[in-house]
């Protein structure tokens, strides 16, 4: 009885892998390789699914910024100009002209006429005044309101008559209309209860159900599956039209899939189970991503250089430092300037990204092209240089261990928390580790989970950090919190009541000069200013920004890629698929 | 079988504590062009027979991570130089990777048994510590029955249900941020066998809960024998459940070393362990093209097959079952 | 037994109270707290009143205290990264791991004791590929397993890739929404089955053999007991009983939810919740979270300690006193 049964079962198990065997050759290779996209009309129809890592926290903008309330306010509700993701150009949106005073603090601006929000009810001017009211509502205590002041006021805004808006800046203001890009306009219809009795805050939380939520954007959400996905369908009274008279936006339906793992991600892109991400590929994924190009399954876009580069920086805080011997020569430039004269970059990277990076010696990378400088002053590896600065300070190997130490026999050495998990910071702190220690400077690299390094960050309590500082707007004058040495961004010294350096208080006047400038050309030499005197001081070291590049389906057409998050998603309503047939799905009533 | 099993695991041993000797290269050290780079073949043709020799990678494409071999000098392998069993030629900058490099360009091979020390270490010593505690434990509660029984068996779902990774994310709050390895150690140890222990508790306690009903028990305990003497009788009941779960909980601790490492309770980054090296390896796609990243799973494997080998030796189905 | 049945709910409810508590506790410990998730932009002001909402400005005796009291009356609390009451949340999420964990307990068991009986009792190669599939099983991480499993799906495309339904689940009747979920399951069910199937069938080889020791059993192998009989209804049940101790256990554990699976799988599950949850220190959502799992992990120890009674008389009679 064993013997044949054994033989038999294992005649079934080798049938069986072959079987398997067979079929997954077949199925790599995707049946329908589509040519080339490039000429394909986009038409009205198909279903576009994308993906995101985290549910939304809220519906309302108005108090919640994480990704994906981002997204799906991108995707459902609209602002009256827009600073275009790709050619950073204004453009108007529900606005359709406006005309500015010449001191740039008025602006009149006309809106289009007949807009109708997506549940029919019409839009006008009362709507706009609305929002202003909402976002600078006390008891509302919105997000967005920093965002909208000039001058330490909030912005006004009057309405002559109903298609017209009156916006008055209390100074001069250098990104003026620009600013309006931060308001999304929320239907009074709908939210003028809540706000009258207080509770705004919390009106449009993710429990509401879709048919109380209405917007002036391309989609409307028509189902929240927590933890899940959420299901948006074409609105049927968008404004907009393309440029042949279709009604925007192409697409019947857009679906975000939640997806927390990127790896998993990745591979559904590849299955084709999903049609976009909202990240860009980490670099040891090009490889999969351009075979899958080559097989017909995806095409790949290149975003551009990363706006935002991963940084090294120590804490620069007097208060919290004052007991701590190393501090005497921490904060002297000519330490940091040693460092950064250490670090060969092209190495880096090609160690860290593989060598789709490139170098950058200021928190501005080229992809910021309008206020990018090339003539920040730059550092070439020259370890010998680097060891003649730190010796400039009083900083000598003298003892012979490897590691240099001041008079006093402080030893150069330091602990770097960054966070956990992400491979870039990884790979950076080891290319930087070994180029310090060959300068004999001694960095003990201490990998942290997320909250753990924030809190450590927000409370001075570290010696240094490598992570990488989200920037929040291409336009200097949106950063003024990491500019200005009062700045709840101003990371290496938060929130200081007096400036510690003359050269930080340089920069506070220039940036607050720069921001209040009407002069494009003034506000340029003003910032190069400023981005040169970061680099002579360097409080903070960069390294390396990324050339970025994300994958999307080949069904996928009429994409606008951004360097800025989300890629593609930011331009959804000219997203369109093919082989869609003439026949409209039924929409949602 | 129990001798090969018992063979395997020598060897394993000893590679662990040779470690230093047997690999070719330091497991830190990383080869900047050398990324992922593929196991090196060792020639030992060329004409007629010569000693092996191998040639040096050069990187095609960094991002596509291929490699072809410089023809242009062998490299020749030098043997017992260095205070190493074999290693390549120190100055042809052509390294000895005999398991290929992973991300950083670090010699896999050597890593590997260099991280067996600490991974094999940390959970033969977790596992030792959570099968003495859990025994203990378990055949108290198994025997004693009644109130005794009730309260181990729920101080031992009190400590099941503390989620590791709060408990863990709490330590690293108060610990210093650069800890020392034996420190870790010790504090891995303890960890592993405090969330150990339960599950070892729990089986030897149903096992001695119904032993307790046989005669051979009962008997004894007319003849006069007390408590101790009657326990030390049935733990060995257990003792198939006990080798059973040891194997389990060995590789259990290797790979849990990854999670605490994650959780910020690891040993620092630099240091070579086979579970931060299997979740290192977590890109599906990555493990296509240079599968020998997996190499601490096979180590893993092998730990595995050599106890549960040993283990099969006792307790084996009579002559008569077997055709 | 219904003395025991009411000790061990009251002790439940006890367990649940602690580990909710220390869950608190614990991450209040922790470092950090929830506000690091406003992101880089958060004025003093949102931080402050993010804080106060939370009860994090008060120590964590107080903070317990008041989330206690009003956990008496049900009400969790909020949370932080959902914006809603946390029990609702919980129950949701349970409810889908729930429906995993069952499926996954089944393969397990199923498998796992089949093909440890083949490998107890056999000694020939196919008990012994069963064996090697096993260790292979045991010496994976399972992020990994999870990670090929996707992978294999993702490339053959015999199984979706991830997630509990398809894109247009809303659209569906019932039957089919239902066989759609049944079609998202393989994958997170064999993640989470195949490694508890390798430890059960482990444990189940290991006290068959030893249970052929039995003299009981070789005096039924003396009467010429045919062989199969042998297995199923003499040596089997006595090997059962070390499984049951910890098949409780394994109840627990995997009704609490793998987050590791559920993670790479996109299950939106109780373990994912949870360790979201802790990533943020949602301080009320993590207290909730614990209090299901140990709620499972006590109604699995408990189903544990019945089936063992059930399997083994012996022991049955030994609580009886």
């Amino acid at each position: 009885m064993t013997v044949s049964r054994s033989r038999y079962l294992g005649a079934v198990i080798t049938a069986t892998l072959l079987v398997a065997g067979f079929l997954w050759w077949r199925s790599s290779s995707p049946s329908n390789s589509l040519g080339s996209n490039a000429r394909v009309v986009p038409r009205r129809g198909g279903q576009l699914v994308a993906s995101l890592r985290s549910d939304p926290r809220s519906f309302n903008r108005y108090v919640a910024r994480d990704f994906t309330t981002d997204v799906v306010t991108l995707l459902t509700q609209d602002r009256l100009v827009r600073v275009n993701r790709s050619t950073f150009e204004l453009e108007p949106r529900l606005a359709e002209r406006w005309e500015s005073s010449a001191d740039g603090r008025t602006h009149t601006i006309h809106l289009r006429r007949g807009l109708a929000w997506s549940d029919g009810s019409p839009f006008s001017a009362a709507d706009v005044l609305f929002s202003f009211d909402a976002v600078f509502d006390r008891r509302m205590e919105s997000i967005l309101a920093s965002g909208l002041m000039v001058g330490g006021r909030p912005i006004r805004a009057t309405s002559p008559d109903a298609d017209t808006v009156v916006i008055s800046f209390a100074g001069p203001s250098g990104p003026g209309i620009r600013l309006l890009d931060n308001l999304p306009i929320i239907p009074r219809h709908k939210l003028q209860p809540a706000l009258a009795a207080g509770t705004l805050a919390k009106a449009w939380d993710t429990r509401t159900p879709p048919a109380d939520l209405a917007g002036m954007g391309a989609f409307v959400l028509r189902e929240y599956q927590p933890g899940q996905r959420l299901v948006l369908d074409r609105n049927p009274h968008y404004w907009r039209h393309a440029e042949g008279g279709t009604a925007l936006p192409y697409l019947d339906r857009l679906v975000l899939e939640i997806v927390p793992d990127q790896n998993a991600e990745l591979l559904r892109l590849q299955a084709r189970a999903i049609d976009m991400t909202q990240d860009a590929l980490r670099p040891e994924d090009f490889v999969a991503a351009r075979r899958a190009e080559q097989q017909g399954a995806l095409t790949m876009v290149e975003l551009g250089v990363a706006l935002d580069a991963d940084a090294f920086w120590f804490c620069l805080k007097p208060d919290a430092k004052k007991t701590d011997p190393r501090f005497a020569f921490v904060q002297k430039p000519q330490f940091r300037q040693a460092i950064s004269h250490a670090v060969d970059r092209e190495e880096f990277a090609q160690t860290v990204f593989l060598g789709e990076a490139v170098p950058v010696w200021g928190p501005i990378t080229s992809g910021n092209r309008q206020w990018f400088d090339p003539n920040v002053p730059r550092y070439p590896p020259d370890a010998d240089k680097a060891r003649g600065l730190l010796k400039e300070i009083g900083l000598e190997d003298r003892n012979g261990n490897g590691v240099v130490e001041d008079a006093t026999g402080t030893e150069a050495r330091f602990a770097v928390i960054t966070q956990r998990g992400v491979s870039a910071y990884e790979r950076g702190t080891t290319v930087l580790r070994e180029r310090a220690a060959r300068i004999g400077i001694a960095l003990d690299i201490v990998p942290l989970e997320f909250g753990a390094m924030i809190q450590k960050m927000l409370a001075s309590d570290y010696e240094a950090i490598y992570m990488k500082p989200i920037s929040t707007d291409l336009d200097p004058a949106g950063n003024m919190d990491f500019w200005l040495s009062s700045g709840s961004a101003h990371i290496w010294n938060l929130e200081q009541k007096i400036p510690a350096t003359e050269w930080e208080k340089r920069i506070d006047t220039l940036m607050l000069e720069q921001a209040a400038s009407t002069d494009d050309r003034r506000r340029h030499e003003l910032f190069n200013d400023v981005q040169r005197i970061l680099a002579e001081n360097l409080p903070v070291l960069y390294f390396a920004a990324p050339r970025t590049y994300s994958a999307h389906s080949t069904r996928v057409i009429n994409v606008t890629p951004s360097v800025l998050r989300p890629p593609f998603l930011w331009n959804a309503d000219l997203l369109a698929v093919t082989g869609v047939t003439n026949q409209p799905r039924a929409s949602a009533p | 079988m129990k001798r090969a099993g018992a063979t395997l695991l020598v060897t394993v041993a000893c590679v662990a504590l040779l470690a230093p000797f047997l690999a070719p290269n330091p497991p830190e050290r990383r080869f900047q062009n050398l990324l992922y780079a593929p196991p090196t073949r060792v020639y030992i043709r060329q004409g007629g027979f010569r000693a092996p020799y191998i040639y040096e990678w050069r990187m095609v494409s960094r991002l596509e991570r291929s490699f072809r071999e410089s023809r242009v000098r062998p490299v020749p392998l030098r043997w017992f130089s260095d205070g190493r069993f074999v290693t390549a030629e120190p100055d042809a900058g052509a390294p000895l990777l005999l398991l290929g490099a992973d991300a950083y360009g670090r010699d896999v091979f050597a890593r590997v048994v260099y991280g067996s020390r600490l991974s094999l270490a940390l959970a033969a010593v977790a596992a030792m510590l959570a099968l003495i505690v859990g025994a203990v434990i378990g055949a108290v509660a198994g025997y004693a029955g009644g109130r005794l029984d009730d309260l181990l068996s729920r101080v031992s779902e009190f400590v099941l249900v503390l989620p590791s990774m709060y408990v863990a994310l709490a330590l690293r709050a108060v610990m210093p941020l650069v800890l020392p390895p034996s420190t870790v150690f010790v504090m891995l140890a303890l960890i592993f066998a405090l969330f150990g222990w339960p599950i070892v508790a729990r089986g030897v306690r149903a096992i001695i809960a119904s032993e307790r009903q046989r005669e051979y028990t009962t008997a004894a305990r007319a003849a006069g024998a007390g408590p101790i003497r009657v326990l030390r009788q049935l733990i060995p009941a257990a003792r198939g459940y006990l080798t059973v779960q040891g194997s389990l909980l060995i590789p259990a601790f290797i790979l849990a070393e990854a999670t605490m490492s994650y959780v910020g309770l690891g040993f620092p980054d630099t240091t070579a362990t086979w579970g931060t090296m299997l979740q290192d390896a977590a890109n599906v796609t990555l493990i296509v093209d240079a599968p020998w990243i997996l190499a601490p799973a096979v180590g893993i494997f092998a730990v595995v097959l050599a106890v549960n080998l040993i283990v099969q030796g006792t307790g084996r189905a009579p002559v008569q079952l077997e055709k | 037994m219904i003395a025991f049945l009411i000790r061990r709910v009251l002790f439940a409810i006890v367990l649940v109270v602690f580990a909710a508590s220390a869950a608190l506790v614990l991450t209040r410990l922790a470092p950090g707290d929830v506000t690091s998730q406003l992101g880089p932009g958060a004025t003093q002001a949102e931080i402050a009143a993010t804080r106060a909402r939370f009860a994090l400005d008060r120590g964590p005796l107080a903070q317990w205290l008041s989330w206690a009291g009003r956990a008496a009356r049900f009400d969790l609390g909020e949370s932080f990264l959902y914006n809603r009451p946390v029990s609702p949340l919980v129950r949701s999420a349970a409810l889908n791991t729930a429906v995993l964990a069952i499926v996954a307990l089944v393969t397990a068991t199923v498998l796992g004791l089949s093909c440890g009986v083949v490998t107890g009792s056999r000694h020939d190669t196919f008990a012994a590929l069963i064996k090697a599939a096993s260790f292979v099983s045991i010496s994976i991480p399972p992020l990994l397993a999870s990670l090929l499993l996707a992978f294999v799906a993702a490339r053959t495309g015999w199984l979706p890739v991830g997630g509990m339904s398809s894109v247009n689940a809303s659209e569906m009747s019932w039957g089919t929404w239902l066989s759609d979920v049944a079609w998202h399951l393989p994958l997170p069910v064999l993640a989470l089955a195949l490694p508890l199937a390798a430890t059960f069938e482990r444990l189940q080889s290991q006290s068959l053999a030893e249970a052929f020791q039995q003299p009981f059993v070789l005096a039924a192998v003396a009467r010429g007991v045919p062989r199969t009989e042998l297995i199923l209804r003499h040596a089997w049940r006595v090997s059962l009983r070390a499984i049951c101790g910890v098949y409780g256990i394994a109840i627990g554990a995997l009704l609490s939810g793998s987050f590791v699976v559920e993670y790479v799988t996109a299950w939106p599950g109780l373990g994912r919740l949870m360790y979201e949850a802790l990533r943020a220190r949602d301080i009320y959502l993590v207290a909730g979270c614990a209090a299901m799992g140990s709620f499972f992990l006590a109604l699995g120890t408990l189903a544990g300690d019945l089936l063992l009674a059930v399997v083994d008389p012996r022991v049955r009679e030994a609580d009886a006193t």
